[in-house]
């Protein structure tokens, strides 16, 4: 599988601007093999970048210039909170696996990745991880976080405004109460290209019980009495549909891709299929 | 309104039951939901288990109490009183006569008279018994003495109206019968009240009272009240009588047909009340002709009528007389008879003769077959005692049909032999000194006069064509009478020397089959048309033919009696009543259908 992913690469809609070289065309000039501009020398120039034979025909010191190549900031924001720890696969392990996938694809790319895993508040993964030796120790720290808590998404907003212009890809069930427009605004303010992948369980988009039931919340434990019938079962479907509709037009509304995600999906076909589809992945 | 299962209001403890139900509380599992705001505020009590929590209103729970409550009112069967007296045995008399299939009252008198019969049958009690008989031409008991309203009503419905006349003294003699002394008895009569009159034998009175139900409303009616064909030397015609028996003028369009042949159409219009005689021709090889007027009509039966045109086969008739004008005239009175006279000298033996008749002389042997022998030689066969003188004749049995209209007041006789000791047969006609005429029905049908014609006055009278008629008519009926007949009125066919078998064909193609040689009476003329009577003889078929009509004007005259006058009611009959009751609990129980049907969809409506 991580063979696959090594041929797949993070989409992004026009050039970035990173830290440190990579594999990514830069609006800055740089090295590589491919012809920017010319310039006038200045002190302090590097001497390999003086074209000689400019310099016969013109006899001036004339510098060539080459586009620069850099890498890709990514930022995972992943939704680890109490309703994630649900559903058979649990919402969370697929979590887990799923931005584990989109990470290893932008390290085998040289790519820099941001992990950022939230419920109550954010927890940043540590430093940025960069380069395919560091896919281990990501995928080891992404296990390493816990589950529970109640979900809140303007948490989001400050470590979101924090990044530099680049990718960022949130991965959540996007049940969480107030919905999860701030932190899509901030990501918008932040010029973060990227997607919204909300993760559902099958026993959510299908329920499968119905009767008398005392049922409580994941997140809150709040309890409820409750008769589930027919009528009961469309309605909540109801309100899933049109939870699903408001963040998928948040999500173009602020230029972001956006999929929903079944846990019984394997991971594979969601990086090859519906990763690529939405046009998060090429 | 009353209540006929009072303790089944028991079941009323259903509804405390129902209430305590959604006290108890449910013990529900407990699910863990990812986002409890996904999902609706809905709670219902489905299975209670756990005590106790506090009601909550709910439409669930008024519905199912409403249902319940509407069930156990339909439980305890109220019932509401019903317009009619009813008492414990109620006999209700339909009249399923001729005139009950009159369409005045949509659909028809005898379904209105169904209908109000059946609504009486819901009005029964539990401790109420009713018969049904029918009034027709003979009185039929269609269920008796039963509280089984069920099958009152599945035996009352298939009661069909008949052709013939309503004999009603039949029915009421009929219903006196089931009801025993000290019963509480009531008869109910639905009828339009044209009935035949009563016979005398009520004077007594009856044993019940009873309540007559008019049924129907018009008159209006243009019937075919007579079709006759004569013949003559030259032609045959038909006489037709036609009459508007309603009080509005009436137009119509009559048809004459001969064997199914159109032969002429004419417009015909009646003012109220008015009749019209219409004179036909009638082809020479015409079987049978019909008249038959279209038009709106409330009553269908008397709109056609058929008549016989062949003329029946004559019978040969041999007199031995040494001289007898009035018994040679009285008999060619019958025009189907064709008589041979002989002088005693000329008498042969001859089995040719359908009758013989033996004036004064006696053969040697007599002949097998109807005879009429007349003052037989002394020492002959059938000879008397010595001629004794006769003083005043009289009827030996006045109700014998041979003497029907037969008027002896001024009849005298001067001398007869002494039959006293004869066992020819029974008496007939008879004087204080002996017997004067004997008749017999067995080996054969013969009469016995003991005097000579010549000795008595009465071949002066006109006694005397009419007794040689009656004698004539039975010793030897017309194999097939031609004239028409009443629905319902026996007709009496005498099959043909040597048939082997006889078959009546009836109005509507189906067949009955007769005994071979036997004189036999066929019944089976509910039917009006055309009837036709064909015998094997010698291997070749004879047809005959006798037509069925209604011709009753009292039938056709339709209008329905406001008051019938009825036998009275014995002092002695119980004439307890009780209101009727009308069982109300089907609807009720319709009503909880409803309201159950509504509790189902609320409930998955999720109310």
């Amino acid at each position: 599988m991580l063979r696959r992913l090594e041929a797949l690469a993070l989409q992004v809609r026009r050039a970035v601007s990173g830290q440190m070289g990579g594999e990514r065309r830069s609006r800055r000039r740089g090295q590589s093999v491919e012809f920017a501009d010319f310039r006038n020398y200045t002190p302090g120039d590097d001497f390999r970048l003086i074209d000689w034979n400019a310099y016969a025909r013109l006899d001036r010191f004339m510098l060539r210039l080459f586009v620069a190549e850099e890498e890709l900031p990514l930022s995972l924001f992943l939704d680890l909170s109490g309703s994630m720890d649900w559903g058979r696969p649990n919402k969370a392990d697929t979590a887990r696996r799923l931005a584990g996938a989109v990470a290893y694809v932008a390290l085998a790319a040289l790519d820099r990745v941001r992990l950022t895993v939230f419920a109550e508040g954010p927890t940043s993964g540590g430093a940025p991880y960069r380069g395919r030796r560091a896919a281990t120790e990501l995928f080891a720290r992404l296990q390493s976080f816990p589950t529970g808590g109640a979900t809140n998404y303007e948490k989001l907003v400050w470590p979101i405004g924090r990044q530099r212009p680049g990718m960022s890809v949130l991965i959540t069930d996007g049940l969480g109460e107030p919905g999860v427009d701030a932190a899509l605004a901030a990501m918008q303010r932040a010029q973060q290209e990227g997607a919204v992948l909300q993760l559902l369980a099958p026993q959510e988009l299908t329920p499968d019980w119905s009767g008398d039931a005392r049922l409580r919340d994941a997140e809150t434990g709040i309890e409820r009495e409750f008769t589930a019938t027919p009528l009961t079962q469309r309605a909540y479907l109801n309100a899933l549909e049109q939870r699903t509709k408001g963040i998928e037009r948040a999500a173009h509304r602020r230029g972001l891709r956006f999929a929903r995600l079944s846990t019984d999906q394997p991971i594979d076909e969601m990086v090859q299929l519906t990763l690529r589809h939405i046009g998060l992945l090429a | 309104m009353t209540v006929l299962a009072p303790a089944a209001a028991v079941l009323g403890l259903t509804l405390p039951v129902i209430i305590a139900l959604y006290f108890l509380k449910i013990r529900r599992p407990t699910r863990i939901v990812p986002a409890l705001h996904l999902w609706p505020n809905q709670i219902r009590d489905r299975q209670a288990n756990v005590p106790w929590q506090r009601l909550r209103p709910s439409w669930l729970l008024f519905l199912q109490l409403l249902a319940a409550a509407v069930l156990v009112a339909a439980a305890v069967q109220p019932v509401l009183p019903a317009g009619a007296a009813l008492a414990r045995h109620s006999i209700v008399l339909i009249d399923t006569s001729a005139s009950m299939q009159a369409t005045d009252v949509t659909p028809s008198r005898l379904a209105e008279a169904k209908r109000q019969a059946n609504g009486l049958i819901d009005q029964l009690g539990p401790q109420d018994r009713m018969t049904i008989i029918t009034v027709g031409p003979s009185p039929r008991i269609v269920t008796a003495v039963t509280g089984d309203r069920d099958a009152l009503h599945r035996a009352l419905n298939d009661v069909t109206a008949n052709n013939g006349p309503a004999d009603l003294s039949a029915s009421l003699s009929l219903a006196a019968g089931l009801v025993r002394a000290g019963d509480d008895a009531r008869a109910y009569l639905f009828s339009d009240g044209i009935v035949q009159p009563l016979r005398a034998s009520f004077a007594t009175g009856l044993p019940y009272p009873v309540d007559y139900h008019r049924i129907g409303v018009s008159g209006e009616n243009v019937g075919l009240t007579s079709l006759t064909v004569r013949s003559s030397a030259q032609t045959r015609a038909a006489y037709l009588h036609v009459q508007n028996f309603g009080q509005q003028p009436r137009s119509v369009s009559l048809e004459w047909r001969a064997d199914n042949r159109l032969l002429d159409v004419r417009p015909l219009t009646l003012a109220a009340g008015q009749s019209q005689d219409l004179v036909f021709p009638v082809p020479g090889d015409a079987t049978s002709v019909t008249a038959h007027f279209s038009g709106s009509d409330v009553f269908a039966l008397d709109d056609a009528a058929t008549a016989v045109a062949k003329t029946p086969r004559a019978f040969r008739v041999l007199l031995v007389t040494p001289g007898n004008v009035f018994l040679e005239q009285a008999l060619r009175l019958r025009t189907d008879l064709q008589v041979d006279v002989v002088a005693p000298a000329a008498y042969k033996p001859s089995a040719a003769y359908a009758m013989s008749l033996f004036d004064r002389f006696a053969p040697a042997s007599l002949p097998d077959g109807p005879l009429v022998m007349i003052d037989p030689p002394i020492g002959s066969q059938l000879a008397g005692g010595s001629p004794v003188g006769i003083g005043r004749v009289r009827a030996a049995d006045a109700g014998d049909p041979l003497l029907a209209n037969v008027d002896l007041q001024d009849v005298h006789v001067a001398r007869s032999q002494d039959l006293r000791v004869s066992s020819f047969g029974r008496p007939l006609i008879s004087s204080l000194q002996t017997p004067l005429l004997l008749v017999r029905d067995e080996p054969f049908r013969q009469a016995l006069f003991g005097f000579d014609l010549h000795e008595s006055d009465l071949p002066l009278r006109i006694a005397f064509p009419i007794l040689v008629q009656n004698l004539s008519e039975w010793m030897l009926p017309p194999s097939v009478p031609s004239h028409s007949f009443h629905p319902d009125e026996p007709v009496t066919i005498v099959p043909e020397s040597g048939a082997t078998s006889v078959n009546v064909s009836r109005p509507d193609g189906s067949r009955r089959a007769l005994a071979g040689a036997a004189i036999a009476t066929f019944g089976d003329t509910d039917l009006t048309g055309l009837y036709t009577v064909e015998q094997t003889v010698a291997g070749s078929i004879q047809r005959s033919w006798f037509s069925v009509n209604l011709f009753s004007d009292p039938i056709s005259q339709l209008k329905p009696l406001d008051r019938l006058t009825l036998p009275p009611t014995r002092t002695t009959a119980v004439q307890a009543t009780h209101p009727g009751q009308l069982e109300i609990w089907p609807w009720i129980a319709l009503a909880a259908l409803g309201i159950v049907t509504a509790e189902w969809l609320a409930f998955h409506r999720g109310l």
